[in-house]
């Protein structure tokens, strides 16, 4: 099955990424942001495309210094560029 | 190279010296006559056998023992620092006045250096017999030395050569102010010297003939040519051969003193300092010019005649060499001329000439001063190390060659490469020069060795050492490649070594080889397994290598070339055919990773039915048929139909459940759009007996799921519609029939579950594909299936047309269309119900 020359063999981690190419993926990024959406790009500094771009933003309210309650903010955008130096950490969906 | 000969020669001398350091003479009879050698059977007096070492019986005389005589109070006789002591300030005395002495007689000074040196000849060389002395013995001297006067000597020479008289009365003057002259000052009393020099020179030089001829003689007996030269000359270059000549014999000795100093560094300061005066007077005053150095040129030249050794490593032995030789030809002529009162007797012309050999040679030894100021810093030892460094560096940093391509090596050193390949044809691979160097490296010290040391017995071995380790050397960064990486047991990754060449991986994960390539889908299932019974990264990357593939099919099919016209098209033909064939690879690489032909997982699920669960690979399929063969295209067909109640779109997306995501929905979309499209298109192609048989395919899978699901029903419809194209289009009679016995079958299949297939309420209004589904069953049916149909649907027929009546216009409208489909196809209208 695995041809001598297969290509599809993985030589770097962004090989991985390859494979979530036009799969629903779970972002982390700096700054306590979470995105999920469709990865339609990458490139080799972690810039990503996304699509059908949920993005949720983790915010501590510190007005109430007894409970710092944590919030989400969550945001939708069809189309999504993120610069690749805020990337954390790249996953597929997990599956439901 | 000139380092490794260097080093040879050196150490010989030295070795010779170390070991024999009581009897310098010994070494030198042994080089002589290179037969003999000392056997330390002849020279061993025995001795040491008739030692009685199990007795104790004299130890309590040794040692003091309570009942012996000596049990006495313990003398101070063992006091001997104290002794030397008492006699120190004497000794001080002693160096104070005679430098005073100098001082104030300037031509004394050389007087009592040579006596002293006369006595035991040893003075000078005799450091060998004192330990701690021979550090000093002359070299310190030119360490100490500032540099800076030698340099004026030479910008004295070399730019004013006609001053060179000058220097022969300089001397006297000279030393008495010692160091502290400059430049002005020397020329200054050279100046005021000139005149006076002339009739002064003669009178000293009687005085000291006989001392220095003393010591002259009684070093050798080849006797000095002329003692007065020795004296009086101005020039201490001239008379520093002659000096020299008759302590031939004993020169060597002398490599010792000079090798040894390195090693003597440590001597006190003090000591130094004490040292003859002589010597630290020698940088100021010219005529005392430092023996060392020529002696050692001297003994040297004796060596290196017998050695043959052309270029001698030693900077200042080699060039020393020369001066000997010349002085020695041509000494005869100048020797007359050497004699101040002689020069002011010259003619011009001779004067010129004189003038002018004196400022070659001045020169010529300033140099060799130069160069031999850092003579004897290492020892052989330092430069054995060293040149083993060098070595090894120079075999690791070539690499093993064997490893780099010829393109590399090339690169690294093209000239070298080249050259060595031009040498000798018979090196075949680029591994040859470096061995070949290596070879030459040691063939040559080698030699060297054999002809020289041959009777030194501990150079040689360590030559021999030497040798080995170079072997080895080289041994090891040719087998190094080999094992770059040291996978230590039980750690996590390997050590490995760096070299210039292939620098050390910082972070190396050995990979498992027998899980290697082939088998990797397969284990990394058992991990996914676990989660939701598939291989999903294995999934993704065929769907990866499908891609890849296809985009190089695309651009294969860009450079088709124009298919031959005719058979007689020579040209056509053969840029057609290569072309073909790679399409042809092409094609079966995507084939094989379409893994249509695999066996299903452990699940059940088809791998090539798993990659269409993804929205890429349904993406992919129209692409794929458009680079697969009909064949191909049929089995992909077969292989779906077969499946379809296990395709995510039909399985998880079953009329009953109310609502569906919107990623199904999307998904569902998704698949209809491709998947059912490109197999709608490619089913239009299909004859009546293929259709049949897929639908007795259908038949052998769940019915029921597959027609409550939209694109099961889809599929259903489009199988049966085609069949109804073909039949209209008439076929044979045996396609006919076997259709429909095929349908006949379906129908019954299908019947019970009519009823239901229907998805969601009658108001959610997406049942379009039911109706279809519906009238494509229909028009097919005969008359009693028909009857079958519409007591099946005939509730949802009624409600929608109820329905219809509430909304408005434009929607029931639609609706009603939606049933006429199907009513229409059995010969009903929408129209007769209301």
């Amino acid at each position: 099955m695995a041809e001598p020359g297969d290509e599809s063999h993985v030589a770097e981690p962004l090989d991985l990424v390859r494979l979530l190419i036009d799969e629903v993926v779970c972002v982390k990024l700096r700054g306590d942001r979470e995105l999920k959406g469709r990865l339609h790009a990458y490139d080799s500094h972690c810039n990503l495309v996304l699509g059908d771009v949920e993005e949720l933003i983790y915010v501590v309210d510190d007005e109430d210094a007894d409970d710092d309650q944590i919030r989400t903010v969550s945001r939708k955008s069809d189309m999504l560029f993120v610069r690749g130096d805020s990337v954390v950490l790249i996953s597929p969906l997990a599956q439901s | 190279m000139s380092f490794f000969g260097f080093e040879t020669s050196r150490h010989n001398a030295t070795g010779a010296g170390f070991s024999q350091a009581h009897d310098p003479f010994a070494g030198l009879s042994n080089r002589d006559d290179e037969g003999e050698a000392l056997e330390f059977e002849d020279t061993y007096d025995g001795l040491g056998d008739q030692l009685d070492e199990t007795d104790d019986a004299f130890n309590d005389d040794t040692f003091g023992g309570d009942s012996g005589p000596g049990a006495g109070p313990v003398g101070k006789d063992f006091d001997f620092f104290g002794q030397t002591s008492k006699v120190a300030d004497a000794i001080d005395e002693e160096h104070v006045i005679f430098s005073r002495q100098q001082v104030s007689k300037p031509q004394q000074p050389p007087a009592p250096e040579y006596s002293r040196g006369q006595p035991s000849y040893q003075a000078p060389y005799g450091r060998i017999n004192e330990p701690s002395r021979p550090a000093r013995t002359g070299y310190e001297k030119y360490s100490q030395e500032p540099v800076g006067e030698l340099q004026v000597d030479a910008a004295l020479w070399g730019v004013a050569p006609k001053k060179q008289p000058a220097p022969s009365p300089a001397p006297a003057p000279a030393a008495p102010t010692r160091k502290v002259l400059s430049l002005e000052e020397v020329e200054a009393q050279m100046r005021a010297q000139r005149k006076p020099a002339q009739p002064a020179a003669p009178s000293p030089a009687p005085v000291q003939q006989p001392t220095s001829q003393a010591p002259a003689a009684a070093h050798s007996a080849h006797g000095l040519p002329i003692p007065e030269h020795v004296q009086t000359q101005p020039g201490f270059y001239n008379e520093q051969p002659r000096y020299n000549e008759p302590q031939h014999p004993h020169a060597q000795g002398h490599p010792v003193t000079i090798l040894q100093r390195p090693q003597s560094k440590p001597t006190p300061p003090g000591q130094s300092h004490a040292q003859p005066p002589a010597h630290q007077r020698q940088p100021s005053s010219g005529p005392v010019q430092p023996t060392q150095i020529l002696r050692n040129s001297s003994r040297l030249s004796g060596d290196a005649a017998k050695i043959g050794v052309p270029s001698h490593p030693t900077p200042p032995m080699h060039p020393q060499h020369p001066v000997h030789r010349q002085q020695g030809s041509f000494s005869h002529h100048p020797h007359m001329v050497l004699h101040p009162t002689q020069v002011a007797q010259l003619s011009e012309e001779e004067k010129a000439i004189y003038l002018e050999q004196e400022a070659k040679r001045a020169k010529r030894n300033h140099k060799i001063f130069q160069m031999s100021r850092d003579n004897g810093i290492m020892t052989p030892q330092d430069k054995n190390f060293v040149t083993r460094i060098q070595l090894q560096q120079l075999v690791t940093a070539t690499g093993n060659p064997n490893d780099h391509g010829t393109d590399e090596s090339f690169a690294e050193d093209f000239y070298y490469q080249v050259h060595t390949q031009i040498q000798g044809g018979q090196r075949q691979h680029p591994s040859q020069p470096l061995n070949n160097f290596a070879q030459t490296y040691l063939f040559q010290t080698g030699s060297r060795q054999g002809g020289l040391r041959r009777h030194n017995r501990g150079p040689e071995n360590h030559m021999q050492r030497m040798e080995q380790q170079v072997q080895r050397a080289v041994e090891a960064a040719k087998n190094k490649p080999k094992n770059k990486q040291l996978v230590i047991e039980g750690s996590l990754g390997k050590i490995s070594f760096s070299n210039a060449k292939t620098p050390k991986p910082l972070l190396n994960i050995k990979r498992n080889e027998s899980t290697g390539d082939a088998n990797r889908p397969g284990s990394s299932h058992k991990h996914s397994q676990a989660v939701d019974g598939r291989d999903k990264k294995s999934e993704l990357k065929s769907i990866e290598k499908i891609y890849s593939l296809l985009m190089k099919m695309e651009d294969h099919d860009r450079v088709m070339p124009p298919p031959p016209a005719n058979d007689s098209d020579e040209e056509g033909i053969q840029r057609f055919v290569p072309w073909r064939d790679e399409a042809e690879a092409l094609n079966k690489q995507l084939w094989t990773a379409l893994r249509v032909h695999d066996r299903p997982a452990q699940n059940g699920l088809h791998p090539f039915i798993a990659l269409l669960s993804y929205s890429k690979g349904k993406k992919a399929l129209p692409r794929i048929f458009r680079h697969t063969s009909q064949e191909q295209r049929t089995t992909i067909l077969t292989l779906i139909v077969v499946n379809l109640d296990n395709l995510d779109v039909v399985r998880n997306a079953q009329a009953g459940n109310i609502q569906l995501n919107a990623a199904m929905r999307e998904n569902v979309e998704l698949f209809s759009l491709s998947v059912m499209s490109t197999l709608f298109n490619f089913m239009n192609e299909l004859e009546l007996d293929l259709v049949a048989g897929v639908l007795g395919l259908v038949c052998t899978r769940n019915v029921d799921v597959i027609a409550k699901s939209r694109i099961g029903a889809s599929m259903l419809t489009m199988i049966l519609s085609r069949a109804e194209i073909i039949k209209h289009a008439g076929t044979s009679e045996q396609s006919w029939r076997s259709w429909d016995m095929a349908y006949t079958q379906f129908f019954n299949l299908l019947e019970p579950s009519l009823p239901y297939i229907f998805p969601g309420t009658v108001t959610s209004g997406e049942d379009v594909y039911v109706w279809q589904l519906l009238a494509a069953l229909g028009i097919g049916a005969s008359p009693e299936q028909q009857q079958r149909l519409v007591l099946a649907v005939k509730d949802r027929v009624m409600e929608t047309v109820s329905l219809a009546k509430t909304l408005p216009q434009d929607l029931a409208a639609q609706r009603l269309q939606n049933v006429n489909l199907f009513m229409r196809s059995i010969g009903l209208d929408v129209e007769l119900l209301q």
